[in-house]
C-alpha cells in the first residue's frame, strides 16, 4: 500500500476529538469492530438486557440448517425441531419452555408477525418455511418481557429477521442431497427506476428418510422495490410460497420396541398437509438528527390443511383418529413509531419513543374427523375476527458513561369475536393489559456491563377459547379464558468483553405466567392451564482467538413448575452448543456444531422423562474461483439415533384392545449430505 | 504542512468543538490530492469516519460489513467509485471523467482509508471534482478536499448543496 502524503496531525487529532466527543444516537450504530475484524456485533452499549443479541449475515450463512426454522437456533437457548411433516410449523423450545409451534416467541419477518393467534392447530403457529436464508441480514433476538416494543407471544422471547433491501451480488445455487434433498434458488438485485429490485426465486424437494416420503414440495418467492437506504427510504414487498407434503408424525415407543414399526414408519400414511402464504408489505423509515420514524404495513393471506393422527384408532377403531385443522385467514395491521433523540449534555442523552401497533385476522379455521384426507364429522367450524391494538411509550436514557435506563409502559386492547358453528361457542370478548417495563444498565468498566431488567408481558389465548361453553367434543362445560395471560420477568445479567476476542454475556432470570398454554395430544391444540414459574440461568460465549477461527458456547438450564409443584411436560431444561467456524483459511471455510438438547419431564409427576439428544452437524466450503462455491453440509454426522421430540400420552394402534399410556417419538433424521454449488456475480 | 492548509483544518476543528452541547455526530469526510512527481501520478486519499462507513453499508446492504474482506471491500468500491470522479480540463476540451485506479484502502475502529490514483497524469489535467461520498447518506455529510500544487493548497467543499466543482 503506497503511503502517498502523511495524514495531517490535524486531521487525526480531529477525528479523535469528534470520536470522543459524540453521544452515540439512536440512529446510529455504534461503532463496531465488525467493521474492521469481522467480529461479532458487540451489544456492549446497545443491548439492554444480557440476553439480547444480533447476528449477521455471514455468521448465519455458516451455520448448517436441516431446515430453514433452524436459523433461529442462532438464538442461544433456542431449540428448532419438527415432529412431523416438513412443511409444517417447527417445534420451538426456549427458557424452559416447551412453545409448542411457538406460542411465547414472537417472530417477525420484516416487520411481518408470522405468528398466528387462534390458529386452528395450535396458538401462535409459527411457520418460517416461507423464509430464503439468503436473503436475511440480520437476525434480532432478546428474551424475556422487558421491553415496551415486544407485545403478544414475546414473554420467552423475540425474534426479528431481517430481509436486505439489495444483494452485494446476484446468487444461483443448486443443491443435491441424499434422501431426495434437491434445492435451486435465484437471486438478484438490479437498480431499477432510481430503486433496486429485490427478486429471489426458491423450488425445494425433500423426501426425507422416512419409510413413506414427505414428498415436501415448496415453491417461493419474493419480490421488493426499494428507494433509497433502509434508515431513509421506503420498500414494498411481495411475498408468495406454497408447500405441499406428506407427515410422519410421532409413533409409539412400545411398536418400535416390538418390532412392529421401524423409527421411520408411519401409522397412518395420509397424515400431511398444504400451507400457502402470499404477503404485501411496506415499510417506510425516516432519520433525522433529531427524530427516527418508521412506519410499517403488511396483508397477509394464509391457509393451511394440516391432517394428523396422534392417537391412531383410540376414539374411532373403525376410522381412525385422523383429524384435519383447516385455516384460513388474512392478517393486516400496521406499526408505527417515533423516537425523539434528547441531547441534555455532553455526557447524558435520551431517546423518547412512541409507538402504535394495530393488527385484525379475519380467520375461518375448524376441525374435522377426518380419514385418509375425508371428511367424516365435523368437530367445530369457527369464523374468528381477532383485533388489537397496542400502544407504548419508552424512554432510553444515558445518564453518564456508566448507567442507562429504560423505562417502558404499553397498553394493548384485544376483541374476540367468534361465530362458531354451536351457538353457545360463539360470543365476543374483550380483554386489556397495561405492561411496565424498566431495564437498568450499569457500566462501571468499559468493557463490561451489568444489567438488571424487569418487566411484563403476555399471550393471548385462543378466541375460541375466551368465549366458548362447551367442548365440542365431548360436549363437557368449559370455563372461558381469560384473553390475555400476564407474565412477569426479572432478570439479572452480566456481559463483557474484557477478555480480548471474547464476548461473554450470563443471565440469571425468573419468568411468571398467569396460566400455561398446554398441549392437549389428542385435541391437537392448546388450552389455557395453571400458573407457572420458570427459574433459568443462561450462559452465551463467543471467543475469536484468530482472524480466521471463531468459538462459540451457549448453555442453559431452566427450571420450570406449575404453581402447584407440577413438572410442566416437555419443558426444556438444559440446552447447548458448540461450534467451532472457520473462514478464509485459503479457499476452505467450514463449521462443526453440537447441538445437545437435553432431557425433558413428559408428565407432570416426573415419572416419565425423554432422553437428551445430540447431534453433530458440519459443513466444508470451497471457493473454487472469486464466484464459485462448492459446499458440503453433513447432518448429524455421527449418525444418532436420538429423538427430535417425545411426548407422553395414551394411544391405541390397529389391533390393540385399549388405550395404552406410551411414550410418542420422531426421530431425528439419520446421518445426511447435501452438496451445493452456488454461484454469484 | 504550509500554514493555509493548517488554517482550514484549525477552523473546521473549531467549528465542530465549539458546536452546542445539543449537537449531535458529525459526519466528515477529507481528500487529499496530490502530484507524485516521481511517479508521475496524481494520488488521492480518502478519509473517512469509520462510524459513517458503517452505517453507510448496513443501511445499503441490511447487513454487517468486514472491511478487512477483499470482497467487502469492493462493495464500499463500488459505492465510491460511484461517487467521486474527476473529469478532465475543461480547457481541454475533454470533460470525460479521468480513469481512477484502485490503489486499495485500509481500516481501523476510527477511519476508513481509501486510496486512488490517476495515471501519469499531473494534478492541473483536473477540471472538475464531483463528489457525494456519503452525502446522499447522511444529509449533514460535509467532504473537505485539499488539492496539493507545489506548496499551494486549495480547499474545496462538498456537501448536499455542492456536489460538483471546478478544480481550479
Amino acid at each position: 500500500m503506497p503511503i502517498l502524503r502523511p495524514l495531517p496531525c490535524a486531521l487525526a487529532a480531529l477525528f479523535a476529538a469528534q470520536l470522543a466527543a459524540s453521544p452515540a444516537c439512536a440512529d446510529d450504530l455504534v461503532l463496531q469492530r465488525v467493521l474492521v475484524e469481522g467480529s461479532r456485533l458487540s451489544q456492549l452499549g446497545i443491548a439492554d438486557s444480557a440476553n439480547a443479541g444480533s447476528v449477521g449475515q455471514k455468521e448465519l450463512a455458516a451455520r448448517t440448517t436441516y431446515r430453514p426454522g433452524e436459523m433461529l437456533e442462532a438464538m442461544p437457548g433456542l431449540i428448532v425441531s419438527q415432529h412431523s411433516g416438513e412443511g409444517k410449523a417447527n417445534q420451538f423450545y426456549l427458557r424452559g419452555f416447551n412453545l409448542d409451534h411457538g406460542t411465547d416467541l414472537a417472530t417477525w419477518v420484516d416487520g411481518m408477525p408470522v405468528n398466528q393467534r387462534s390458529h386452528a392447530h395450535g396458538q401462535g403457529w409459527t411457520d418460517v418455511n416461507f423464509l430464503i436464508p439468503e436473503l436475511v441480514g440480520r437476525l434480532d433476538y432478546r428474551k424475556g418481557p422487558y421491553s415496551a416494543r415486544d407485545a403478544d407471544f414475546a414473554s420467552a422471547g423475540n425474534a426479528e429477521i431481517s430481509y436486505a433491501n439489495r444483494l452485494t451480488k446476484d446468487i444461483a445455487s443448486v443443491t443435491l442431497g441424499q434422501d431426495g434433498f434437491t434445492r435451486a434458488m435465484l437471486a438478484g438485485s438490479p437498480e431499477l427506476l432510481g430503486g433496486t429490485l429485490l427478486y429471489a426465486l426458491e423450488s425445494l424437494e425433500n423426501e426425507g428418510p422416512w419409510t413413506r416420503p414427505d414428498d415436501y414440495r415448496k415453491r417461493n418467492g419474493m419480490l421488493r422495490y426499494s428507494r433509497g437506504y433502509a434508515n431513509n427510504g421506503w420498500s414494498v414487498t411481495a411475498m408468495a410460497y406454497r408447500g405441499k407434503w406428506n407427515a410422519t408424525d410421532q409413533i409409539p415407543l412400545r411398536a418400535v420396541a416390538d418390532g412392529t414399526l421401524g423409527r421411520f414408519d408411519a401409522i397412518d400414511d395420509t397424515d400431511g398437509g398444504n400451507a400457502r402464504r402470499y404477503s404485501l408489505s411496506g415499510i417506510w423509515r425516516q432519520t433525522g438528527m433529531e427524530s427516527a420514524s418508521k412506519l410499517s404495513a403488511y396483508v397477509i393471506r394464509n391457509q393451511l390443511d394440516l391432517y394428523s393422527n396422534f392417537t391412531y384408532f383410540m376414539n374411532d377403531p373403525v376410522n381412525g383418529d385422523q383429524f384435519a385443522q383447516p385455516d384460513r385467514r388474512v392478517t393486516s395491521g400496521a406499526d408505527a413509531t417515533h423516537t425523539w433523540h434528547l441531547h441534555r449534555s455532553d455526557t447524558m442523552a435520551s431517546d423518547l419513543t412512541v409507538g402504535a401497533r394495530l393488527q385484525n385476522d379475519n380467520i375461518f379455521n375448524g376441525l374435522y374427523d377426518t380419514r385418509a384426507r375425508q371428511k367424516i364429522a365435523t368437530t367445530r367450524e369457527d369464523h374468528i375476527v381477532e383485533t388489537s391494538g397496542g400502544m407504548f411509550i419508552e424512554s432510553a436514557t444515558r445518564w453518564n458513561e456508566a448507567l442507562r435506563t429504560v423505562l417502558g409502559i404499553r397498553a394493548d386492547r384485544y376483541r374476540f369475536d367468534v361465530a362458531s358453528d354451536l351457538a353457545a361457542n360463539s360470543g365476543r370478548a374483550n380483554d386489556t393489559q397495561v405492561s411496565p417495563s424498566f431495564s437498568l444498565i450499569l457500566a462501571p468498566f468499559a468493557s463490561t456491563e451489568f444489567y438488571l431488567n424487569y418487566g411484563h408481558g403476555f399471550h393471548s389465548n385462543d378466541a375460541r377459547g375466551t368465549v366458548a361453553a362447551f367442548d365440542p367434543k365431548t360436549l363437557e362445560a368449559l370455563e372461558r379464558a381469560p384473553g390475555l395471560v400476564r407474565s412477569r420477568g426479572m432478570e439479572l445479567g452480566l456481559r463483557t468483553e474484557a477478555i480480548p476476542k471474547m464476548q461473554t454475556a450470563v443471565s440469571l432470570y425468573r419468568l411468571d405466567f398467569d396460566s400455561e398454554l398446554t398441549y392437549i395430544g389428542d385435541a391437537g391444540m392448546t388450552e389455557a392451564g395453571d400458573a407457572s414459574r420458570r427459574v433459568g440461568i443462561e450462559f452465551s460465549n463467543y471467543w475469536r482467538p484468530l482472524k480466521w477461527l471463531s468459538v462459540d458456547f451457549d448453555a442453559a438450564f431452566a427450571r420450570a413448575r406449575s404453581n402447584n409443584g407440577d413438572r410442566i411436560p416437555g419443558a426444556v431444561e438444559g440446552v447447548g452448543q458448540l461450534a467451532l467456524t472457520f473462514d478464509k483459511l485459503g479457499p476452505w471455510s467450514g463449521a462443526l456444531r453440537m447441538r445437545y438438547f437435553g432431557p425433558r419431564p413428559l408428565i407432570e409427576d416426573n415419572s416419565v422423562r425423554s432422553q437428551a439428544s445430540t447431534t453433530l452437524n458440519g459443513r466444508v466450503g470451497y471457493k473454487i474461483n472469486k464466484g464459485l462455491q462448492l459446499e458440503l453440509e453433513a447432518f448429524n454426522l455421527t449418525n444418532r439415533r436420538d429423538s427430535a421430540i417425545d411426548y407422553y400420552y395414551a394411544s391405541q394402534l390397529a389391533g390393540e384392545l385399549s388405550p395404552r399410556d406410551d411414550i410418542h417419538f420422531h426421530p431425528i433424521e439419520p446421518r445426511s449430505l447435501r452438496v451445493t454449488l452456488t454461484k454469484t456475480w | 504542512m504550509n500554514m493555509k492548509h493548517l488554517a482550514t483544518l484549525a477552523a473546521l476543528t473549531l467549528a465542530l468543538l465549539s458546536a452546542p452541547a445539543s449537537a449531535h455526530l458529525f459526519h466528515v469526510g477529507i481528500t487529499d490530492i496530490s502530484f507524485n512527481a516521481r511517479t508521475g501520478n496524481t494520488e488521492i486519499v480518502h478519509t473517512y469516519m469509520a462510524h459513517d462507513v458503517e452505517a453507510l453499508l448496513a443501511n445499503l446492504y441490511g447487513r454487517q460489513f468486514d472491511l478487512t474482506d477483499p470482497e467487502d471491500q469492493d462493495v464500499l468500491r463500488k459505492y465510491v467509485e460511484g461517487r467521486f470522479w474527476v473529469t478532465g480540463q475543461a480547457a481541454g476540451q475533454d470533460k470525460s471523467r479521468l480513469n481512477l485506479r484502485w490503489v486499495g484502502m485500509t481500516a481501523d475502529a476510527e477511519r476508513v482509508t481509501v486510496f486512488q490514483e490517476i495515471e501519469q497524469t499531473p494534478l492541473w489535467k483536473a477540471g472538475a471534482i464531483h463528489d457525494n461520498v456519503l452525502v446522499d447518506f447522511l444529509p449533514s455529510q460535509v467532504n473537505t478536499v485539499n488539492l496539493n500544487e507545489g506548496n499551494a493548497v486549495r480547499t474545496l467543499t462538498f456537501d448536499r448543496n455542492n456536489q460538483e466543482q471546478p478544480a481550479r
